[in-house]
């Protein structure tokens, strides 16, 4: 399970990942930091892509947000237009029907118990609301009374209600308990008799009525409508704030003349809307503000559900773009990297192959440098050892003679180093014609048919009739072959194997195998073999660059070359070549 | 006129004297031109005298080359050793097509030339 993971991830994981692990590759990248360059990418394509994203969300978020609140506050402040004139016609009403019974009235008719209670009975009817109704003469006196309570005969000349109702033609006041200990609104009418003196008609206001028509207002449960006096006293019940008469903890604005709406905080800190409207009828001031809270938060509720649909549709949008991005980075530095890895590759091999080139005029130099002196020591040895075969001179003396042929056996391996050198550096040049593989592999054992008689070595050559002719340097694969057979022959001891097959193992591409029964190589020396100069003939004779000018050659043609081998058992080539190539393509 | 078996052109002298010696020593006659120059006034005079040319392509006055193109147009019939130590694929091909009769590289193994000769004679006879 773990190995398909760890399998799976190296399928995925980029490859550009790996861009350090040739050493030889590192010099000729364009790129040295293909991390930093994928990093790069991602951050520079998400900036591009996701800036815009979110300042268009803010905008949104911010233009959104504006048009909900303005929203709510316009509702706020309609509901308390809305409260107000409610609240205004209520006490209105009453006021105009105490004015229409004073003047219709008169005192003489009002003073009257039996008329007032006649009259009260009328205006619970035609308004409601009322509880009851007294006449006052202007030192205080209830003269009549018509109600549920026992008030006849009392004085309010000490009540402050009656000396503002004193004061002015029409009056309401504030709730309070007064002598019936129950909370209510008295409203009063001034009137002056024929005689000059006046009276008042008071008449007393049920705040039930008041609360429900106030109440009516309050909706949903983010709402509080209330009306509070002057001084901030609770003069109906406050879903927050407490009961009648309690003392509100903030600060009512002064009455600017239109009903206004703020944002504030209330005790739990949480932002409201308060829109607040001085109560004032035609015919008289009130005492009374009227008050409308809403809280902000409760009335967001749809921005906010709004809110957090925006937030999902635009993690998922980030989320979506930083995958895509991603994906389109890793593959656009993997892309770059496949380039620059083709490019280094192919400067590395370029710079293999001047290293190569410049070898092999170092050593062409060499050669020809040496081939001269070779060629004097060559023929002075030679003469040396003519004059004691041609001349009877000291003939005797056999050691001589095996020092001179000594001497000529190092010159003739001189030359043959010198020879291969100059071939070393004659590979660098490509001659195509068209060749049969066949034919040229008989051709080379050719050479070799005595050699394997005698020493009964036993040759066979599987290659099929209908391999394709080749169009390649017949010169270079010839001396591939002479080469690998020659080793193969030197190799092989009397009654081995040697056996060459040829196959197409794909339409462009000849596999040729030489394999042996001979000595094997030992297998420290395999990763040598290609080495200019190695060489594990014990005698001496091998120059060592054999298989190294094949391995040139072969990588010269556009192929491969392997080796297997196991020390007493056998070696065995394997060359793979196209079919074809053209020139200077593997220059 | 003298026959002479093989002229050995090579502005090696040790080499060239040395190998005229070797060749005297079995039985055959040699003479030795340092330079192309001198070698194709000596081809000029002796141009019926010569069984074979052993030429080499570096000399001082010019490139071995011109001289077995200079020897061809003297006479034709005169077989041309190059005998080199450096030749190039190109050269071996330049001479092949001048008409020389081999190539082959240095050291040179007398027991070769020898062969060559005797090739060439029986090959008059």
């Amino acid at each position: 399970m773990i190995q398909k993971i760890q399998t799976y991830m190296k399928s995925v994981w980029p490859e550009f990942h790996k861009h350090k692990k040739n050493v030889h590759l590192m010099p000729f990248y364009t790129f040295t930091d293909y991390w930093h360059l994928w990093t790069m990418s991602i951050f520079i394509l998400a900036v591009t892509a996701l800036s815009p994203l979110c300042i268009v969300t803010l905008i949104h978020y911010q233009l959104i947000h504006q048009s909900v609140e303005s929203e709510l506050n316009l509702r706020t402040e309609r509901l308390t237009a809305s409260a107000k004139s409610s609240v205004t016609f209520f006490m209105e009403e009453r006021l105009n029907a105490l004015i229409f019974t004073v003047n219709e009235m008169g005192y003489d008719q009002l003073s009257g118990n039996d008329n007032l209670v006649e009259i009260l009975k009328n205006l619970k009817l035609g308004f409601g609301g009322l509880t009851d109704l007294s006449v006052i003469d202007m030192d205080g006196n209830q003269v009549a009374y018509a109600g549920p309570f026992n008030l006849e005969g009392k004085n309010y000349k000490n009540q402050p209600w009656f000396s503002q109702s004193l004061e002015k033609n029409n009056f309401v006041s504030e709730v309070f308990t007064g002598y019936r200990d129950v909370p209510h609104i008295i409203i009063a009418v001034r009137s002056i008799k024929p005689d000059g003196s006046f009276f008042i008609l008071r008449a007393t206001l049920d705040t039930e009525r008041l609360i429900q028509t106030i109440f009516s207002y309050k909706t949903g449960n983010h709402a509080d409508v209330f009306l509070v006096n002057h001084d901030g006293v609770l003069q109906t019940p406050s879903a927050n704030y407490g009961n009648i008469f309690a003392r509100l903890n903030f600060v009512i604005p002064e009455n600017s003349g239109t009903k206004e709406v703020i944002m504030s905080t209330n005790r739990e800190s949480d932002t409201i809307l308060s829109g607040y409207s001085y109560i004032s009828t035609k015919l008289v001031d009130t005492p009374f503000i009227l008050i409308v809270h809403k809280e902000k938060a409760g009335m967001m509720l749809t921005w906010l559900e709004l809110r957090q649909n925006i937030n999902w549709t635009v993690g998922v949008s980030v989320f979506l773009i930083l995958l895509v991005i991603t994906f389109a980075s890793t593959f656009m530095v993997n892309k770059l990297y496949r380039v620059d890895k083709a490019k280094a590759e192919a400067m590395l091999r370029m710079e293999q192959n001047q290293q190569l080139a410049s070898i092999g005029q170092l050593a062409a130099g060499v050669a020809h440098e040496i081939n001269n002196p070779l060629a004097v020591i060559n023929q002075t040895a030679g003469y040396v050892k003519d004059l004691f075969s041609f001349k009877d001179e000291p003939r005797s003396d056999e050691e001589i003679i095996e020092h001179i042929d000594s001497i000529l056996d190092a010159v003739d391996r001189c030359g043959t180093i010198t020879r291969q050198l100059l071939g070393f550096v004659r590979q660098f040049d490509i001659k195509i014609k068209k060749i049969n593989l066949r034919k040229l592999v008989f051709d080379v054992l050719s050479f070799h048919k005595k050699e394997a008689e005698y020493r009964g070595i036993n040759v066979t050559v599987t290659i099929p009739d209908t391999i394709p002719d080749m169009e390649t340097d017949s010169g270079k694969l010839q001396q591939i072959l002479v080469n690998l057979i020659n080793n193969a022959f030197q190799a092989v001891e009397e009654g081995c194997c040697l056996d060459i097959i040829g196959s197409l193992i794909n339409t462009g591409t000849i596999e040729l195998v030489i394999q042996d029964t001979g000595c094997g190589i030992p297998e420290d020396a395999l990763s040598k073999i290609h080495e200019p100069f190695f060489s594990t003939r014990k005698d001496k004779m091998g120059t060592g660059l054999g298989l190294s000018i094949t391995y040139g050659l072969v990588k010269k043609l556009g192929g491969n070359i392997t080796v297997q081998s196991t020390e007493g058992v056998g070696t065995s080539f394997t060359i793979t070549l196209p079919v074809k190539i053209q020139e200077g393509e593997f220059a | 006129m003298k026959h002479i078996d093989i002229l050995i052109i090579d502005d090696e002298m040790k080499f060239a004297g040395m190998l005229a010696r070797r060749i005297g020593l079995r039985g055959c006659e040699a003479d030795v031109c340092y330079d192309g120059s001198t070698a194709l006034e000596w081809v000029k005079e002796n141009r019926d005298h010569v069984s074979l040319i052993l030429l080499d392509l570096q000399l001082p006055d010019m490139y071995g080359t011109q001289v077995l193109a200079g020897i061809k147009e003297i006479n034709p019939a005169i077989p041309v050793v190059i005998l080199t130590g450096h030749g190039t694929e190109q050269d071996r091909q330049t001479c092949e097509t001048l008409g020389a009769y081999q190539f082959i590289h240095k050291p040179l193994n007398i027991d070769v030339l020898m062969t060559i000769l005797e090739d060439i004679q029986k090959a008059a006879e």
